[in-house]
């Protein structure tokens, strides 16, 4: 019985991280959907945003919710600065252009983020004061069920926006095809920025919720954010947003799995394997035609 | 000349190494975040080589670039018809298992009463070769330097020939270039293994320079730094990569003045002239420009 | 031009390895990430006199990207004692490069953790804690 119970406890504990993976991935994905290119500031503008909430809550002692706020502003702002940076100015051009240009903006806000608060541990105020939940033999951490919350929340959102607003339409008109979409009136560089900035509020949202979670922050928060959300967008199937909680949810049992029965090596090297299979096998559910 | 300087130098052209390894791929068309690792193979090949097996350097520098090549040709088969996003991440993902195999990678032997060899996360240390002949950091700058001269000698020859209009054919439109009875996967394949192996001559004079290696060294902050250097520095000759890494460690030395905030400014100038260069500052209108002043 | 001979000679010619451990205590000065760095010297337990030694050093990650000055550590009172001042441009993990020539030739790379304090002894460099 005990393997059983073992195989489930780590499932519930990969979903439990998979959620902010997933959260993560969204982020992702909105922005590679509509601009075609993967944002490698993404991660830092996250990590900007945790960096500024824990700034002001040593400076202030804030509560949750204006800390909350405050993340959200930080990488929106964030975010909005890359876009108008890196993305707008190569919209018609060289996609590597403007992944190398967010690559050096990453440097920027990383740097940024460690001359706000230099040390390399940073204490932040718990999401929830208590223990886990517990059924049987299992538990799971509170913290995890709001992160899973918060995905579905944003997914449920997300479709409503997508299929219920004007907004929306034009974003599934850019999505489909872009060039089609601004022959058609949409204004292809408004939605690209509302776009961004909606992806940096949920980054900033999952950031917030990531750190409160584990009750700490740490610089290497902005190039986990980035790899954990990349790759589950890509084992998701690039490009759909319930691909993306998908590959997130996949990428936690994966690791979750990988770590037990391997140990903390295997459960990067397995993570990675798995993608690289996937893109050379390219099943049909993964997107692989020609883009950046 | 100081050793200040000496050793700035040296880290250019060792760097210069890697960043036109992923320039290779960027003129064959594509976007590779992986060239760190085969960097890491070329280091841990050679250090294998000189300080374990008691092979003279030249070989062990022999023996790393077909590692490298080897290597690369086998990660980059299963890649080889993705493209743009799906061939970068596939890259990142082949640089990171390698990376994490470095890590679990341990092999020691006994050399002279003292045990040498890769140990894990705890690196490879004893990598003397050149140190113990009495090699002067000058000698090993001008080592690292004769030999990227000839790379890019070589490069840039091959780049006037049909090969090289091949391979820029292949970067700008794949379909169009297979229509001209290119062999496109065999070409890319070709790419792969050569940047491949230029990044490994690298890492192995990088080894026997720091007499000392460990997995981190190899990781993704290399591969991102190194592709960016060779975009920045320009996509229409071979020496646009080494513009890069100097404009970098150039600039960093230069601009003390900066300290602590360099990456704040180096990256807001970096993503300013992509705007103004896409392609670089010595991109393909500017060498074309400089060609014809004559 | 002396130096291209040495290397074609020394390239050909066998040596004997010299191999020398050492310790670092440093202390931060207070100023922006420049440590007063003591470096003991040994050799088979037995401490090292009149070396010249270079120290410098890099970043694990990203190696090469910050180009610390080599600096000249002189000798103190005790043997087998050097001290020099050692500007790093942040704090976090360092591989400390000590270059040591005269009665004993070797080069040594220690890595050392760079805080507020001072450096602790790293012992194992594995990857930083992920978040």
């Amino acid at each position: 019985m005990a393997p059983v119970v073992d195989f489930l406890q780590n499932s519930l504990d990969g979903l439990s991280a998979g959620a902010a993976y997933a959260l993560l991935a969204v982020g992702f994905t909105l922005i590679f959907g509509v601009l075609r290119r993967a944002n490698l500031s993404y991660g830092p503008a996250i990590m900007l945003g945790a960096y500024a909430a824990t700034w002001l809550f040593l400076q202030t002692g804030a509560g949750l919710l204006v800390l909350f706020a405050v993340a959200v502003l930080a990488t929106v702002l964030a975010g909005t600065y890359v876009e108008r940076l890196c993305f707008a100015p190569h919209r018609k051009g060289a996609a590597a252009a403007a992944m190398v240009a967010s690559f050096a903006i990453w440097m920027q806000l990383e740097e940024l983020a460690t001359l706000l608060l230099p040390r390399h541990l940073y204490a932040f105020p718990a999401l929830y004061e208590g223990g886990p939940l517990t059924f049987g033999p299992f538990f799971v951490r509170v913290e995890s069920l709001l992160i899973l919350l918060a995905a579905v929340a944003v997914c449920v959102a997300g479709w409503k926006v997508l299929y219920a607003t004007r907004f929306g339409i034009a974003v599934r008109a850019v999505i489909d095809d872009p060039r089609a979409a601004e022959l058609s009136g949409i204004d292809v560089g408004a939605v690209s920025l509302r776009i961004f900035a909606v992806a940096s509020a949920i980054g900033g949202a999952t950031g917030f919720l990531i750190v409160a979670s584990h009750e700490q922050v740490t610089p290497m928060l902005g190039m986990w954010s980035t790899l954990k959300g990349m790759l589950a967008m890509m084992l998701g199937g690039l490009g759909s947003l319930p691909g993306a909680i998908a590959g997130g949810l996949a990428l936690g049992l994966i690791e979750a799995h990988s770590q037990w029965y391997f140990g903390p090596q295997f459960r990067d090297f397995i993570a990675y394997l798995l993608l690289f299979v996937l893109l050379a096998a390219r099943p049909p559910w993964m997107n692989t035609r020609s883009a950046y | 000349m100081d050793e200040y300087a000496i050793g700035v130098l040296t880290s250019v052209g060792l760097l210069s190494f890697v960043a036109t390894s992923a320039y290779l791929l960027l003129i064959a068309g594509e976007l590779s975040f992986g060239q760190q690792a085969f960097f890491g193979v070329g280091a841990y090949a050679a250090g294998i080589a000189t300080a374990m097996l008691g092979l003279p350097l030249f070989l062990g520098l022999l023996i790393a670039m077909v590692c490298g090549a080897a290597v690369a040709a086998l990660v980059g088969l299963p890649a080889l018809r993705l493209r743009g996003l799906y061939f970068a991440m596939a890259t990142l993902a082949a640089a990171e298992m390698l990376r994490i195999l470095f890590e679990l990678f341990h092999w020691q032997v006994e050399v002279g009463g003292e045990v040498v060899g890769p140990d894990g996360t705890q690196g490879f240390r004893g990598i003397r070769w050149v140190f113990e002949r009495g090699v002067e950091p000058l000698g090993f700058l001008a080592l690292v330097w004769g030999m990227l001269a000839v790379v890019l000698v070589v490069i840039h020859l091959l780049e006037r020939t049909r090969l090289g209009s091949a391979v820029r054919a292949l970067g700008e439109d794949p379909e169009l270039a297979g229509t001209l009875g290119i062999d496109v996967l065999r070409l890319k394949l070709a790419v792969v293994a050569a940047a491949g192996a230029l990044a490994a001559l690298g890492g192995a004079l990088f080894a026997h320079h720091n007499t000392y290696i460990e997995p981190r060294n190899f990781d993704i902050m290399l591969g991102v730094h190194t592709l960016a250097y060779a975009l920045i520095g320009g996509l229409g000759t071979v020496v646009g990569p080494l513009l890069g890494v100097a404009l970098d460690l150039g600039l960093l030395e230069g601009t003390r003045v900066f300290q602590g905030y360099r990456m704040i400014v180096f990256g807001g100038l970096v993503a300013l002239l992509l705007i103004w260069r896409p392609r670089g500052l010595l991109d393909e209108r500017v060498v074309h420009w400089l060609r014809t002043r004559r | 031009m002396r130096w291209l001979l040495g290397l074609a000679m020394a390239l050909s010619f066998e040596a004997v390895a010299q191999k020398a451990e050492a310790r670092l205590d440093c202390i931060h000065t207070g100023k922006d990430f420049i440590y007063d760095c003591v470096i003991e010297i040994m050799r088979q337990g037995q401490p090292v006199t009149d070396l010249d030694v270079r120290m410098s050093a890099d970043m694990p990650s990203m190696p090469m990207a910050h180009q610390v000055k080599p600096v000249t550590a002189r000798a103190t009172s005790t043997p087998g004692e050097y001290r020099a001042h050692l500007d790093l441009e942040m704090s976090g993990e360092w591989a400390v490069k000590l270059r040591l020539a005269g009665p004993l030739r070797d080069q040594l790379v220690l890595h050392y953790e760079f805080d507020e304090r001072g450096a602790r002894p790293v012992r194992g460099s594995g990857r930083p804690p992920r978040k």
